[in-house]
């Protein structure tokens, strides 16, 4: 019997559906699940992908993806390129590998919720395709990550991270909690797909490869280069969700869009913001995190969001001071706690790197440059140890990253302000006044503690630094520290150091 | 537990937030009710200055909620309350 054409079933098929007559649909698709809200059920009937695929298609381009990444790593196995590959560019990676392996894990279970409870079958059959693409994507950012355990155990983070209580693996776990494991499916599919994956999946997995590439490590770059092309793919699913739902309840279409929108760009702040203007060596760095920011995520933002009718988000002065902060106040967060954290932080802050800063980020010295001279000058002075940490930094109760935004006041000076807010008989400080906003509207979802939380909840023993490492998973040949501090502190050598923290012990 | 511990209760713990001048981060500092605000700011201090922020050679002072808190002022006096928040200052007089 010959084959049918694609398009003589693939109408058919794509979009399977049917009348339920021995249950109810609330029982199929119930609502805490499916998330309809006050999109009448009907409406759903017209969801339609833009972009249409059949399964033996998809296995076949996948099959030629997965054979051309593996070939290419079996390749690389055999050569010294990671041996040649700089500090901060595999700082970069472990990152890269702790951060996103198990992250795209849940993402399988958020395609399976939306393959099961998705309210058209086009819908439920993309998903199918997409949670396809997120075990790929689990499988091999795990695999290529753990082929390094046995050169650096920092590596062995890769599948680690997100099962520890390490402050960065909770603030991810909280992040895609929210965004993935306990949404709705039409929440999902606005949050994953629209928000996350079309918009800041392209930082980290397009902005990375290109400085991955110049780096020197072709294996990472064909890696994420090989996941991008998924993610474009099921992405789209995201557009004829917020169609419907803008149509019938625009308010909590802006709502999810926007919420979503911060936290993503909060969490890439730390992750891709990092790597790009710290990690990534300067002479590779082919664009500041800021100028990719504004080409890539907010220009398409904005024209995604205005297209489909939805304003800008309200907190939009405050995100776009916060390009010129976030990333740079959370890359100095990261160097001083650094043993917190699974990878070696380069401070990268000498006299060139500086230069490069200030170019890009006109106001770097005036907020930065203080507080880096001063470590610098202990570090020449032979004092590290007054650089490590015997406390915690405040974490936002909404993002759990630092609070650590400095904004500037009327006269000019910059500083750190707190957001409080008095609720169920605590106080709560954020980031920023969006994480407040968020947290406030979102007050009934937030499940997760901080790890100041849990320390002042007696939950982490004994109550100092060694306990804080221990309940966080860190042992010592894993915990960071900085790769070559004379790198970046050799040429301030020499020069008059005041008010050291030996100086000022002297003063007392 | 009263909430205001006299002067013969055991001092509690205050475990604050805090961040000193013009530091990037805000901090968990813990105090006790029996500190002054003089202690507090040393206590805050001790985490930044001549490690992050240069010292210099004035006296520290607190700020609650936009007030300045005397030195010899006790935590439990302030009414400062676990997790509240308090900025430590240099003391720079003016034309400094």
């Amino acid at each position: 019997m010959a084959l049918l054409k694609r398009e003589e079933w693939q109408g058919f098929v794509r979009d399977v559906d049917w009348s339920y007559s021995y249950v109810d649909d609330e029982a199929v698709y119930p609502e805490w699940h499916s998330g309809t809200g006050k999109v009448p059920r009907a409406a759903w009937q017209v969801w339609e992908e833009s972009y249409k695929v059949t399964y033996p298609e998809y296995v076949a381009t996948q099959r030629e993806k997965e054979t051309s990444a593996y070939a290419v790593k079996a390749a690389l196995q055999r050569s010294a390129t990671w041996e040649g590959l700089d500090e901060g560019w595999k700082s970069a990676t472990k990152m890269h590998f702790g951060g996103v392996s198990l992250s795209e894990y849940a993402a399988v279970l958020a395609e399976l919720k939306m393959a099961r409870f998705g309210l058209n079958g086009a819908w439920r059959n993309m998903a199918v395709f997409g949670e396809l693409d997120e075990l790929r994507h689990a499988s091999i950012t795990t695999f290529f990550g753990h082929e390094f355990i046995s050169r650096d155990p920092q590596y062995d983070w890769t599948l680690k991270t997100y099962q520890t209580n390490d402050w960065v693996a909770i603030s991810l776990r909280n992040l895609f909690d929210g965004m993935m494991s306990s949404a709705n499916v039409v929440d999902i599919a606005l949050q994953l797909p629209l928000v996350f994956e079309t918009g800041f999946t392209n930082l980290q997995f397009v902005a990375l490869a290109a400085d991955a590439l110049a780096s020197g490590d072709v294996n990472f770059a064909n890696m994420i280069s090989s996941i991008q092309t998924d993610e474009a793919r099921h992405s789209q699913q995201g557009g004829p969700t917020l169609e419907i739902l803008v149509e019938h309840d625009p308010v909590r279409a802006q709502w999810v869009v926007d919420k979503t929108f911060w936290a993503s760009a909060r969490a890439l702040a730390a992750l891709t913001g990092t790597s790009m203007d710290y990690y990534t060596p300067l002479e590779h760095r082919k664009q500041s995190y800021r100028e990719f920011m504004e080409e890539w995520i907010i220009d398409q933002f904005i024209r995604t969001i205005e297209q489909y009718g939805l304003r800008k988000p309200w907190y939009w002065d405050e995100f776009m001071q916060g390009l010129d902060i976030w990333h740079h106040a959370l890359h100095m967060g990261l160097w001083v706690w650094r043993p917190t954290i699974w990878w070696r932080p380069m401070a990268a802050v000498s006299p060139d790197e500086r230069a490069w800063l200030a170019e890009k980020y006109p106001n770097w010295e005036k907020v930065f440059g203080d507080k880096w001279d001063v470590i610098i000058d202990n570090v020449n002075a032979g004092n590290v140890p007054a650089t490590l940490p015997e406390t915690l930094p405040w974490l936002c109760s909404t993002c759990h990253l630092p609070c650590c935004n400095a904004t500037q006041s009327r006269n000019g000076t910059w500083r750190v302000r707190d957001f409080p807010l008095s609720y169920d008989g605590r106080t709560y400080h954020f980031c920023t006044k969006a994480c407040r906003q968020i947290f406030w509207k979102d007050r009934a979802n937030v499940n997760h503690l901080t790890v100041v939380d849990r320390f002042l909840a007696g939950q982490i023993q004994p109550m100092d630094v060694g306990g804080i490492l221990a309940y966080m998973g860190l042992t010592p040949d894993v915990m960071g520290d900085d790769p070559d501090y004379q790198a970046w502190t050799k040429d301030y050598a020499g020069r008059p150091a005041e008010g050291l923290v030996a100086t000022a012990a002297a003063q007392s | 537990m009263s909430e205001e511990p006299g002067a013969d209760a055991a001092p509690q713990l205050v475990p604050l937030n805090a961040i000193f001048a013009t530091d990037f981060v805000q901090i968990l500092v813990p105090v006790t009710t029996a500190n002054t605000m003089q202690e507090v700011a040393a206590a805050v201090a001790y985490h930044v200055e001549g490690r992050r922020v240069r010292a210099l050679p004035y006296q520290k002072v607190v700020i609650y909620q936009g007030e300045r808190l005397p030195a010899e002022m006790t935590v439990a006096a302030a009414g400062l309350k676990p997790l509240d928040h308090i900025a430590v200052e240099y003391d720079i007089p003016e034309g400094s």
